[in-house]
């Protein structure tokens, strides 16, 4: 009997140290709520949302790379040369006679192809070459890093077509109040009458994809064998898979996602530039391991690493609607990091 | 007849054969050398002394905290907070700096203490550090990662935002770069400072050898070799980075030395905070774009160390630390574009891995 209310009282806990990022996240955002007038409203949430895009698919590079035990330190730089190759492209096709919206879908295109390289040659490196994730990615950083800023000549790319910044700074569903809705396109009214404007764009875009590769990850059996690799190497290896052709491909997704975030930049800032994400890394690494990923591999989820990347968006807009320093945000952010792996150590069934 | 003796022999491969061990465990030297040889071509004035000696002198910080780094990557951990906890150094040595100054304290005084701060501060974050890693089992990945995170914020807090801190002595800047002798071809030789009749404009005039960043860099080399190499604390290091299980059984106190280490770290990184300020005579934050902490990592491996630990040494680091610094001014000399240096680093690092990768019992 005793051992009976012993099991439940820790499975209840092992479920709240599994999900306290969740719990952390409501009670942030409560706090803020408090304590900023106008903070509990669709437009900041849609705000937290809209900035913090990039870092949801930083994030969710990432993910899949530390699923792996590795990790990849190149996303940032990444998104950076993703920035530069699709802005050029874009001022390149427009100026050639290419209809706005063909031009940037074209750039689009072209660049998600190049973007692969740089996630092609890591996953070759690491896999094949047995190089240190840390060392291979770190290299591919520097060399995005000397090949954007050799293609920029340092000039952000300019006279990009304004269609861009319309997609990227558009709403997905805009509504009227008492006379309709419409979708995508702003609608046309008299100065004054309100419109309510229902998620962003680069905030669907980037859901669309973070969630065909959730289900990807968690249904597919390609999802699991990734699992199995982070999990015990050898043992996957011996299960018969294929464990370096699947390594290479983790690492041309979190490129992938990476350029993802380059693109959403070039489309919400309407330019593009090689340190474009120099700073998001800190905080893609610290939103997956707040969501509760080991740095060992073999575990990690999606939905968990958004809401540690939310645990971050939330922090950075509060600060800066209270009026504190944005820079509090580094020591938080550290502080929460720690605190996540120590915490977790103090609930049962904790793996990290 | 099978004569398998002297077949083996003749079908020793290259990476096992006397010569290829030779390359193999001095490829960076070797790198070094033969990258400066290409230099002296293609780069007018880089083979000269006084490119060599402001080679060195811009590389101090990039040395100390690379031997910062060897210690703890011996161990098999990584710090990634050595960049901004120099940052945290530099400007809070700064800081006290000015503050005291304005109490009307002797010059010499004020920049002693202030000196002292900045190196005192740093051990903070290298015992939190150390503590997470030791004590609370935190990946040192993310430990310190976090202590960059809360460094740099407090960083950013003492100045202010994103603005150095200035007005501190004029002096310091001399001291910083200044040199040991100070020879003018033919009229006068003098020590420690320039001769008064020869103004800041011309300068360049004297022929100034031995500039004080290389005592400084002589003194942290000659002493941390020897605590690595030659002294009990250094064997246990390696100890634990060979086989932490082994090192807990031969009774080493495994969770004390790493939290030592994580403060010689530390330590290390206010060392390179405060000479930051002697160097440039402001309080310097760390900017996000420059990765100190991933160069220091860089020039450990390229000086043959291994991620996993165990392996290192401190000369080896040095050797990393000029291969990256002689790679930055000789491509800079020779008019090559600056990022193409981001380029041929990443490289770089890359080949010096899987040249490692090539000759696995070498260290």
């Amino acid at each position: 009997m005793n051992t009976l209310v012993a099991q439940r009282k820790r499975n209840a806990l092992g479920t709240i140290g599994r999900n306290w990022v969740l719990v952390f996240l409501v009670l942030e955002f409560g706090y803020f709520a408090i304590l900023t007038r106008g903070f509990a409203s669709l437009h900041i949430v849609q705000m937290i949302l809209f900035y913090g895009t990039e870092v949801f698919l930083l994030a969710t590079a990432e993910l899949f790379v530390i699923i792996t035990g590795g990790i990849d330190l190149s996303v940032g730089y990444v998104l950076g040369f993703a920035t530069v190759i699709s802005s050029k492209l874009m001022v390149v096709f427009a100026s050639r006679g290419l209809s706005p919206l063909g031009a940037i879908v074209t750039s689009i295109v072209i660049t998600l192809c190049i973007g692969l390289i740089p996630g092609f040659v890591n996953g070759v490196l690491v896999a094949k070459l047995r190089v240190p994730p840390f060392i291979a990615t770190f290299s591919m950083l520097g060399v995005c890093q000397g090949v954007s800023e050799l293609l920029m000549q340092g000039i952000p790319a300019k006279n990009l077509p304004p269609l861009a910044g319309t997609i990227g700074n558009g709403h997905f569903l805009y509504i009227v109040p008492g006379s309709g809705i419409s979708l995508l396109q702003r609608p046309d009214v008299a100065r004054g009458v309100r419109v309510i404007e229902i998620i962003p764009n680069a905030v669907v875009f980037a859901l669309v994809f973070i969630a065909i590769f959730a289900f990807i990850l968690t249904k597919t059996r390609f999802g699991q064998h990734i699992y199995a690799i982070g999990g015990n190497i050898d043992a996957a290896s011996r299960a018969g898979i294929d464990v370096k052709k699947h390594i290479v491909t983790v690492y041309m997704i979190s490129s992938f996602f990476a350029s993802l975030a380059g693109i959403i930049y070039v489309m919400k800032y309407i330019t593009g530039k090689a340190d474009a994400g120099a700073a998001s890394l800190l905080d893609a690494i610290a939103a997956v391991v707040i969501g509760g990923a080991s740095m060992f591999g073999g575990s990690g989820t999606v939905w968990r690493t958004i809401v540690g990347c939310l645990v971050i968006a939330t922090l950075e807009t509060g600060l800066r609607m209270r009026g504190t320093p944005t820079f509090d945000k580094y020591i938080l952010v550290g502080v929460i990091l720690i605190f996540t792996v120590v915490i977790e150590r103090f609930f049962p069934d904790f793996k990290r | 007849m099978p004569r398998p003796h002297v077949q083996h022999d003749t079908d020793t491969p290259f990476v096992q054969s006397r010569t290829g061990k030779l390359l193999g465990r001095h490829w960076a030297l070797f790198f070094l050398l033969g990258m400066m040889a290409i230099f002296a071509f293609t780069g007018p004035g880089f083979f000269e002394i006084v490119n060599f000696q402001n080679i060195i002198h811009l590389a101090t910080i990039s040395i100390l905290l690379a031997v910062a780094e060897t210690f703890v990557i011996i161990t098999g951990g990584i710090d990634l907070s050595v960049g901004f906890v120099m940052g945290l150094s530099s400007t809070l040595a700064a800081r006290v700096m000015v503050i005291l100054g304005s109490t009307g304290i002797g010059e010499p005084a004020l920049i002693a203490l202030g000196a002292l701060a900045g190196l005192l501060v740093a051990f903070i974050p290298g015992f939190i550090s150390g503590t997470l890693v030791a004590r609370f089992k935190v990946p040192p990945f993310i430990a310190t990662l976090g202590m960059w995170g809360i460094c740099n914020g407090i960083t950013l807090h003492l100045c202010d935002g994103f603005l150095p801190i200035a007005g501190l002595p004029s002096v310091l800047p001399r001291l910083g770069n200044g040199y040991l002798f100070y020879i003018h071809k033919g009229q006068s030789f003098t020590l420690f400072r320039k001769p008064d009749y020869i103004p800041d404009e011309r300068v360049r005039e004297l022929i100034r050898l031995v500039p004080f960043s290389f005592i400084l860099i002589a003194a942290v080399v000659l002493v941390f070799w020897y605590i690595l190499h030659k002294s009990r604390f250094g064997q246990h290091t390696y100890a634990i980075g060979g086989n932490i299980d082994a090192a807990i059984r031969a009774g080493i106190d495994v969770d004390r030395h790493l939290i030592k280490i994580y403060m010689l770290s530390a330590f290390l990184a206010g060392l390179a905070g405060v000479f930051n300020v002697f160097q440039t005579g402001i309080g310097n934050y760390t900017t996000f774009s420059s990765m100190y902490e991933l160069f220091a990592v860089a020039a450990v491996v390229i000086g043959g160390a291994s991620l996993l630990g165990g392996k290192g040494r401190i000369v080896g680091s040095m050797v990393g630390v000029l291969v990256l610094a002689v790679l930055k001014n000789g491509l800079a000399i020779s008019g090559v574009q600056p990022f193409v240096r981001y380029i041929a680093v990443g490289v770089l690092l890359t080949f010096a891995v899987i040249i490692d990768q090539l000759f696995p019992d070498l260290f």
